[in-house]
């Protein structure tokens, strides 16, 4: 393999911009519905029922969607100032901001790029802050809101209690859907529409099994984004499930001609938290710079935690829909999960280290993460880095000060392995001392 | 005993960290165990059914100094979160038999499960409290949930913890939070009757005291606050909103009052004082608690009814108290007010209503530059 | 004879250290940054070279550390300080395991191995909030130095508690504590112990340890020696040098390049002498 890190194309393969087509597919469908109103419902990502919104035609719509590109495209600034013009505070979560001040500066209508939505369906997975946003967006756009709520995963398995509670709460938003569309339930339908789910699924796992190779095909926490908006957004559909047979096609012929996502893969990395989007590119750069890869990360499983074998039955439709809400998805599990899920990432997957990304807007996410360094430093040996920054507010990127740590973390890892009687050749590069292995 | 002296006793308590709160208790208590109730609201009434003194775990104010949770905690989050850690690092809760946290946010779902690794021994709840009021399986699912809760608690205690004992234990909360009303209600009838400070005294020792202690002295403190004679004060009529969680410095509810302003209702401790009326004390204990949470609950900004908007509920509340403003006072960091504030924010401007938002932490001690806002709020309504 | 320096430009100051093949120090010196990074980073070397009575050129390695390390063009190569200061307090004190460095915009915790290595290291947040600045900004509050805060500091009796570290507010919080007519050294002394309480919870993250070294300019703070020292329970090492072991730690590392040349057939990894003080 001979690519270069700076040929974004060449070493992308083509999942990068098939991703970037069917994304682009469905984002023109929401951009055409903004004129010609189809119904369409507001959703969050995280253990979401999107197959049910298939099964009635309903175009899916997702806020956090928005408020990400908005970010990777250097855009959510002026919408999270205008949000804290109307009262948000700076503490506040900025994927909201941007996208509540995206929707006041009429992005969300007639002359933006995302439908009104016929209904708000608030799939509370986990994440409280999800409430508010949707109360907000039901208010600002005056559209009914529908409560989807899912107990948190409190003990190791659900309570049949929870099981029925969620079942209950979807029927009911079955019942909503057919007032809406006026189409009857049809059950055979929402199965098909699962089997496309489990390929996706299966698709989704075997990318990241792959992972476990030296080296690893793909990054896999800067390049699952690709596969996050084919398996959270358009799951269900045949294209989501194309595109993820395609992904392992190329990933295994990667692996099969002895290529890696970089030139040289020096030390894997278990990447946790969400990505600093208005300096992806940047952000990125400071760790390839030193042959660093993520095997795996946790914030692609915020949809869905399908690489420890959950899938959805098309013959229990409504019931598996509710388990992979309840269990199977990062955000509505605990943080002592989560370090499980690290570990075992740690462990199978054969990281050298650990990089916490904590960032301020998502407290689900960060807030404790303290404590998740201690439990993997001390407790575990796992050489841990810790860096703070932000999903949305570019104000909070300090390129300086995140370099700094990033080198000083790579460097001691570096001078590890020498003491380990590995042969180091010194650079004179900006990354300081340079390794092989 | 007089009203000054239940007052002054109430005050006391507020100094004391849960340690002490539970000693005191064992004074009258021998055989009374301990167990933490973490902001908004918990079921005490299975709690107290248990043998155990619920105590409201309100962080530690600028008692403790943070040494280890700040590790933990990033700056960007609660006082309250990290000074509660900070107990449980220090091995100040190691008398208690557990501690309970809620669905409240974010910060507080990490925080139990910090707990929870940083004590392997100490047994910790966490309750999903339900977020659709009207789902056909809501009730069911409340009242699994506190069942849930009973059966793990009286697993740890080795010990049943009968309808019967709930029953009771209801009859006194019953009699806590009717009290409690009685306390509220006059204040809004005769404003000055009872400081706003003394008053939030009196609620917090509610989290602190065993209810069949609370009662008699709640019981004879309403009488004599209903029987005074105080003449009303001038100043500006407010309702306190956002402090629901993290508790603020009783020198800040002070100067609410001494800049004047006159606090006619509140929703502080709010999770303790939660149901609008008596819950029903006969039949299935735990289907009244759910009952009641489902269908008597006042408004917070961590329960969410998508019948019942909360700002139609912060207007009630300020019709119905009588007051012209609105203090809107959220911890500093408290996402669930913060983002809250945005909506109530907006309804407050359309009703034309007046208000100023504090923010506070609770180790904060000094309040110039608050009461400076403060008054100047004041004053422009009053020369308005 | 052959040596290697090391240009640490910091927030504040630049610092330059030259040490010759048996890792002793020739030489040091300091200026301050000013505004240009690029000139002060050539300036302190040249300066450093006239001090030490040397040729340019006997200097045969130069390694750049500090926030302005990719601006010096003096530097062959460049080091993180974080590593630099593990590296020049373990040649201070080979005993210790545990670095903190206070400078004008970081407070770091190293966890040093017993070769020098970092182990783990912690850094302030984001924002400035206990650091070198932070005092800064309290003795201009005060119309006082930065050198004679830390001797006002230990008279303080009653230290006063601070609202926050935050630097944006030290100002507003020391003006009401003299408006309460507070005695200005125990204003002082509280600054003092409200930083020093910060630092330990940063020192925590990395583990505490017997022998621990106080690196960076604010180890010339008595008032912050002291007052870390009582929050911790025990003494700390401090150099003479220690402002200069990000620059120290610098050289080390770029000896290290000059003895790797030296031997060609050799690569790093395979000459223990350079990389295990034994």
């Amino acid at each position: 393999m001979r690519t270069t890190v700076s040929d974004e194309k060449d070493y992308r393969g083509k999942i990068h911009k098939l991703s970037r087509d069917i994304m682009t597919g469905w984002m023109s469908q929401l951009k055409a519905a903004t004129t010609n109103p189809v119904p369409s419902a507001y959703l969050m990502i995280s253990g979401n029922c999107v197959e049910i919104m298939r099964c009635f035609d309903i175009l899916p719509v997702f806020p956090e969607i928005n408020a990400l590109q908005l970010a990777i495209r250097k855009n959510s600034l002026p919408y999270i100032i205008k949000s804290e013009e109307i009262g948000y505070a700076s503490d506040n979560c900025a994927y909201v901001k941007a996208d509540i001040g995206f929707t006041m500066c009429g992005g969300v209508g007639e002359n933006g790029t995302i439908p009104k939505p016929s209904m708000i369906v608030c799939n509370f997975v986990g994440c409280n802050v999800y409430i508010k946003w949707f109360e907000h967006c039901s208010q600002m756009l005056n559209v009914p809101m529908v409560m989807l709520d899912i107990p948190f995963l409190r003990e190791e398995a659900p309570t049949k209690e929870d099981v029925a509670y969620v079942i209950c709460q979807l029927k009911e938003l079955i019942t909503k859907c057919e007032e809406l569309t006026g189409k009857k339930f049809d059950i055979d339908k929402l199965r098909e529409i699962l089997k496309y789910s489990v390929r996706a699924e299966a698709g989704w796992s075997r990318a990241k099994e792959l992972c476990k190779n030296h080296p690893a095909p793909f990054d896999a926490y800067f390049d699952s984004i690709n596969m996050m908006g084919p398996i959270n957004a358009l799951r269900g559909t045949k294209e989501a499930a194309d595109f993820f047979d395609a992904t392992i096609k190329e990933y295994e012929n990667m692996i099969a001609d002895g290529m890696g996502v970089l030139d040289e893969e020096r030390f894997r990395v278990v990447f946790e938290g969400p990505p600093p989007y208005p300096y992806y590119r940047n952000f990125r750069n400071l760790f390839e710079a030193w042959g660093a890869v993520a095997v795996q990360s946790t914030y692609s499983t915020v949809g869905g935690t399908w690489e420890f074998g959950f899938r959805h039955d098309p013959d229990n439709p409504l019931e598996s829909i509710a388990e992979q809400m309840i269990v199977h998805n990062l955000c509505n599990r605990s943080m002592i999960e989560r370090y499980k899920q690290i570990k075992t990432y740690v462990d199978d997957w054969n990281a050298d280290a650990l990089v916490i990304h904590s960032i301020k807007s998502c407290r689900l996410f960060s807030a404790g993460q303290g404590d998740m360094r201690e439990y993997f430093t001390k407790e575990l040996g796992v050489p841990t880095l810790m860096v703070e920054s932000d999903l949305e507010d570019p104000r909070y990127y300090a390129e300086a000060q995140m370099k700094n740590r990033i080198d000083a973390f790579f460097e001691s890892l570096q001078y590890k392995r020498l003491r380990k009687g590995e042969q180091v050749e010194m650079g004179k590069r900006g990354a300081g001392m340079k390794g092989s292995t | 005993m007089t009203g000054e002296k239940i007052i002054q006793e109430c005050r006391d308590l507020l100094d004391l960290l849960p340690a002490q709160i539970l000693a005191l208790a064992r004074e009258k208590h021998p055989d009374v165990g301990g167990f933490g109730v973490f902001p908004v609201y918990a079921p005490v009434e299975i709690i107290h059914a248990a043998g155990l003194l619920p105590v409201g775990m309100f962080g530690a104010g600028d008692k403790i100094e943070l040494s280890h949770a700040d590790a933990r905690f990033q700056s960007f989050i609660c006082s309250i979160a990290k000074s509660t850690l900070e107990l449980f690092l220090r091995d100040e809760m190691k008398e208690f038999e557990g501690v309970v946290f809620s669905s409240i946010c974010d910060v507080a779902r990490n925080l139990s499960s910090l707990v929870k690794r940083n004590c392997p021994e100490l047994y910790v709840e966490y309750l999903h409290m339900p977020q659709n009021m009207y789902s056909a399986e809501s009730a069911n699912y409340a009242r699994s949930e506190f069942e849930r809760f009973r059966t793990n608690l009286s697993k740890q205690l080795n010990r049943p913890i009968p309808d019967e004992a709930i029953r009771d234990s209801l009859k006194l909360y019953n009699e806590v939070r009717h009290h409690t009303r009685r306390l509220y209600a006059h204040r809004k009838a005769h404003p000055s009757s009872i400081a706003a400070a003394d008053l939030y005294a009196v609620v917090q020792a509610s989290t602190r005291m065993m209810p069949e202690d609370f009662v008699p002295m709640l019981r004879e403190l309403c009488d004599a606050v209903e029987a005074s004679d105080v003449k009303p004060r001038d100043g500006v009529r407010v309702v306190v909103e956002g402090a629901f969680c993290e508790q603020p410095p009783i020198g800040l509810v002070e100067v609410i009052e001494a800049s004047g302003c006159l606090v006619q209702d509140d929703d502080m401790i709010i999770g303790w004082r939660l149901f609008d009326d008596d819950v029903v004390s006969n039949g299935d204990p735990l289907a009244a608690l759910s009952n009641a949470y489902l269908a008597s609950s006042v408004y917070t900004s961590v329960r969410h009814d998508y019948k019942k908007p909360r700002t139609d509920g912060l207007i009630d509340r300020m019709k119905r108290s009588g007051a012209e403003a609105v203090l809107f006072a959220p911890a500093k960091f408290c996402e669930p007010a913060l983002l809250d504030y945005v909506l109530f924010r907006q309804k407050l401007e359309e009703a034309d209503v007046p208000h100023l938002k504090i923010e506070f932490e609770e180790k904060m001690w000094t309040f110039e530059s608050t009461r400076t806002e403060i008054e100047t709020f004041a004053e422009s309504m009053l020369f308005d | 004879m052959q040596y290697a320096a090391g240009i640490d430009v910091g927030s504040t100051q630049a610092k330059a250290v030259v040490i010759d093949s048996s890792r002793g120090i020739v030489e040091r010196f300091l200026i301050d940054t000013g505004a240009n990074v690029k000139r002060a980073g050539q300036r302190v070397l040249d300066e450093l070279v006239a001090k030490a009575g040397i040729q340019r050129d006997d200097i045969k390695f130069v390694v750049g550390t500090g926030y302005g390390r990719y601006k010096i063009e003096a530097g062959d190569t460049q080091v993180t300080e974080i590593s630099c200061h593990a590296r020049g307090a373990h040649l201070l004190f080979p005993g210790t395991r545990t670095v903190i460095d206070m400078g004008g915009q970081d407070t770091k915790a190293i966890k040093v191995s017993s070769d020098g290595d970092v182990l783990d290291f912690c850094m302030n947040d984001k924002c400035a909030a206990g650091t070198g600045r932070f005092l800064a900004g309290a003795a201009d509050v005060l119309g006082l130095t930065l050198d004679e805060i830390g001797e006002i500091s230990l008279r303080g009796t009653k230290p006063i508690r601070l609202t926050s570290v935050c630097t944006v507010f030290v100002e507003s919080d020391i003006l009401s504590h003299l408006a309460q007519k507070k005695k200005v050294e125990d204003i002082l002394a509280g600054v003092h112990e409200a930083i020093a309480t910060r630092t330990i919870g940063l020192v925590r993250r990395v583990g505490l340890d017997p022998e621990m070294t106080f690196t960076g300019g604010v180890a010339r703070n008595i008032g912050m020696i002291r007052a870390l020292e009582a929050k911790l329970g025990q003494s700390l090492n401090i150099s003479p040098d220690a402002h200069f072991c990000g620059a120290l730690g610098a050289a080390l590392f770029a000896m290290d390049h000059v003895m790797a040349e030296c031997s060609p057939d050799a690569t790093v990894g395979t000459e223990p002498a350079v990389w295990v003080d034994e």
